[in-house]
């Protein structure tokens, strides 16, 4: 049986007269990467705050390591898990050294660990630069480093690379996939589409506080897919074939004139599922 | 979980090494050192209001300002949270982040007493009030601290707690005239200068006492404050 490091039944946050979140309802089975997919203020990061005992619920149960999300708020959870949000701060007027250090001893992790974890975010030779010289996808790449220091059993990561280059993304993507490797379970929020199809094993989508859809990207290409086909023929015509018999007449017609370049099926991706489903952009 | 000097050590170096880069909190410390420097000179040997007065101001400029200040930058800066979230415990994390403010206290405290030749007759009694003092104005200054949102918001909001125990002795002088500012002498400013006094006059801990349980609850009364406005501040709303 599947091990599972969070399940949220029937989670529900109302701040207010306004709510954040209705009727939430997902397992995350241990040492899998997934997505939780939303534009700004779906409920994303109430829902990461939810889960790591900052915020209490106004209704539903939230379970991780198999206990209240509430507890995760005891030292004795704190080692299991790591966050990165988008306002987790650094010391501004330390080093990346200083500010890894601190984390080190407070999780008990030997400082030889700083070099590794630097690596794995690409900043190996920054070590002395103060936090405040840094730029904004430095300091998120230095908050990421902090989260991977104790290689906690389970690291939420709101949106993690929200600040980065296609290179540094690229970097950090790698680190993520070493972490999982290692049994590692990443709860990952994000816009970033391709970032969600290439890291995550299951992807949730989140609007106005609900779940609309909940999948594997493939399966959810495939659902949504019209099993078009677009095909790049010899004469620079492309062609969008229907699926069924039509359809693979008509390719078979080309291919028998040696006419077709290329082929390519016509699954939507994650972004055109959404705005599908919701009618709007993810930003 | 246990208690881990560790990292309480941790939280400690950290905020030393930060403070030491901070020059608009750090240089806080010079004005009851510079006041001290002046009273030391103004006479062969002053009374002890003279003394207070400028040990009253390095409590409410160092313990307390600077604690407010420390803590009201991790909450600006969102730096608290990654604390909180870290296995530190409040009790850890409360007693690295005091032990500068303590010690830059200690030390204000005793250059001061060196620049103005105090020489208490019981040294250890007075040290006992000030060891008292320091916690209660730490724990005010975490409690200002946790209420701020950031640092000039701290300086602004501490300014009536520095004139209360910093310069409350002026109070003094004006009980006979308003009567209802005697309340005043229950402060714990004025607890340590009537302890002081006291000590000066050879009395003993027989007869200070009363002045040493005033001002540890005035402590405990603080710190239980801010602990549960530190519960509070951990969830959000």
């Amino acid at each position: 049986m599947v091990e599972q490091m969070i399940k949220v039944k029937s989670l529900a946050k109302i701040f207010g007269n306004q709510p954040a979140l209705e009727d939430v309802h997902f397992e995350v089975n241990k040492g899998e990467t997934f997505g939780f997919l939303g534009p700004s203020g779906s409920g994303k990061t109430t829902t990461i705050k939810i889960l790591t005992g900052q915020l209490i619920a106004t209704s539903g149960e939230a379970y991780v390591f198999d206990q209240p999300a509430a507890l995760l708020n005891k030292p004795q959870y704190r080692k299991k898990f790591g966050v990165v949000t988008d306002n987790s701060g650094l010391y501004d007027r330390l080093s990346i050294y200083d500010n890894l250090k601190l984390f080190c001893d407070l999780y008990d992790v030997p400082a030889k660990r700083i070099n590794e974890v630097l690596e794995m975010v690409n900043l190996g030779n920054e070590q002395k630069k103060v936090v405040s010289k840094l730029s904004k996808g430095m300091k998120q790449r230095v908050q990421l480093a902090r989260a991977f220091l104790h290689e906690p059993e389970l690291l939420f990561l709101d949106e993690p690379t929200s600040a980065l280059d296609p290179a540094n993304s690229k970097h950090i993507h790698d680190g993520l996939r070493e972490l999982t490797k290692k049994g590692t379970t990443i709860f990952l929020t994000t816009h970033d589409m391709h970032e969600a199809e290439i890291l995550c094993d299951r992807v949730a989508f989140l609007h106005k506080g609900k779940i609309q859809l909940l999948d594997e990207p493939k399966k959810l290409r495939h659902q949504f897919s019209d099993a078009s086909l677009q095909v790049l023929l010899k004469d620079g015509r492309e062609l969008l074939l229907p699926g069924g018999p039509e359809g693979a007449q008509t390719l078979y017609d080309y291919m028998q004139a040696d006419q077709v370049v290329s082929i390519h099926t016509n699954e939507p991706t994650l972004g055109d599922i959404f705005v599908e489903m919701t009618g709007r952009e993810l930003v | 979980m246990t208690f881990s000097m560790k990292r309480v050590m941790a939280i400690f170096n950290k905020d030393l090494k930060d403070l030491s880069k901070n020059m608009y909190v750090s240089t806080s410390i010079l004005m009851p050192l510079v006041l001290a420097a002046i009273y030391g000179r103004m006479a062969d040997e002053l009374s002890i209001d003279a003394y207070y007065l400028v040990i009253n101001l390095a409590f409410t400029m160092t313990a307390t300002f600077i604690q407010c200040a420390i803590i009201a930058e991790e909450k600006e800066k969102n730096t608290l949270r990654g604390l909180m979230l870290s296995p530190a415990t409040v009790v850890e994390i409360f007693s690295g982040k005091s032990l500068v403010a303590f010690s830059l206290t200690a030390v204000t405290i005793i250059v001061s007493c060196l620049f103005m030749e105090y020489n208490p007759e019981n040294i250890v009694l007075v040290a006992v009030g000030m060891i008292v003092s320091t916690l209660f104005y730490l724990a005010l200054g975490t409690l200002f601290g946790l209420l701020a949102r950031t640092v000039v918001e701290a300086s602004v909001i501490i300014m009536p707690v520095v004139f209360l125990f910093g310069f409350g002795s002026l109070i003094e002088s004006l009980i006979d005239k308003y009567p209802f500012l005697s309340v005043a002498e229950y402060l714990p400013n004025m607890q340590l200068i009537d302890l002081a006094s006291k000590v000066q006059a050879g009395s003993g801990l027989a007869d200070v006492w009363p002045h040493l349980g005033i001002m540890t609850i005035w402590f405990l009364v603080t710190a239980f404050i801010t602990i549960v406005v530190f519960k509070k501040k951990e969830i959000d709303a």
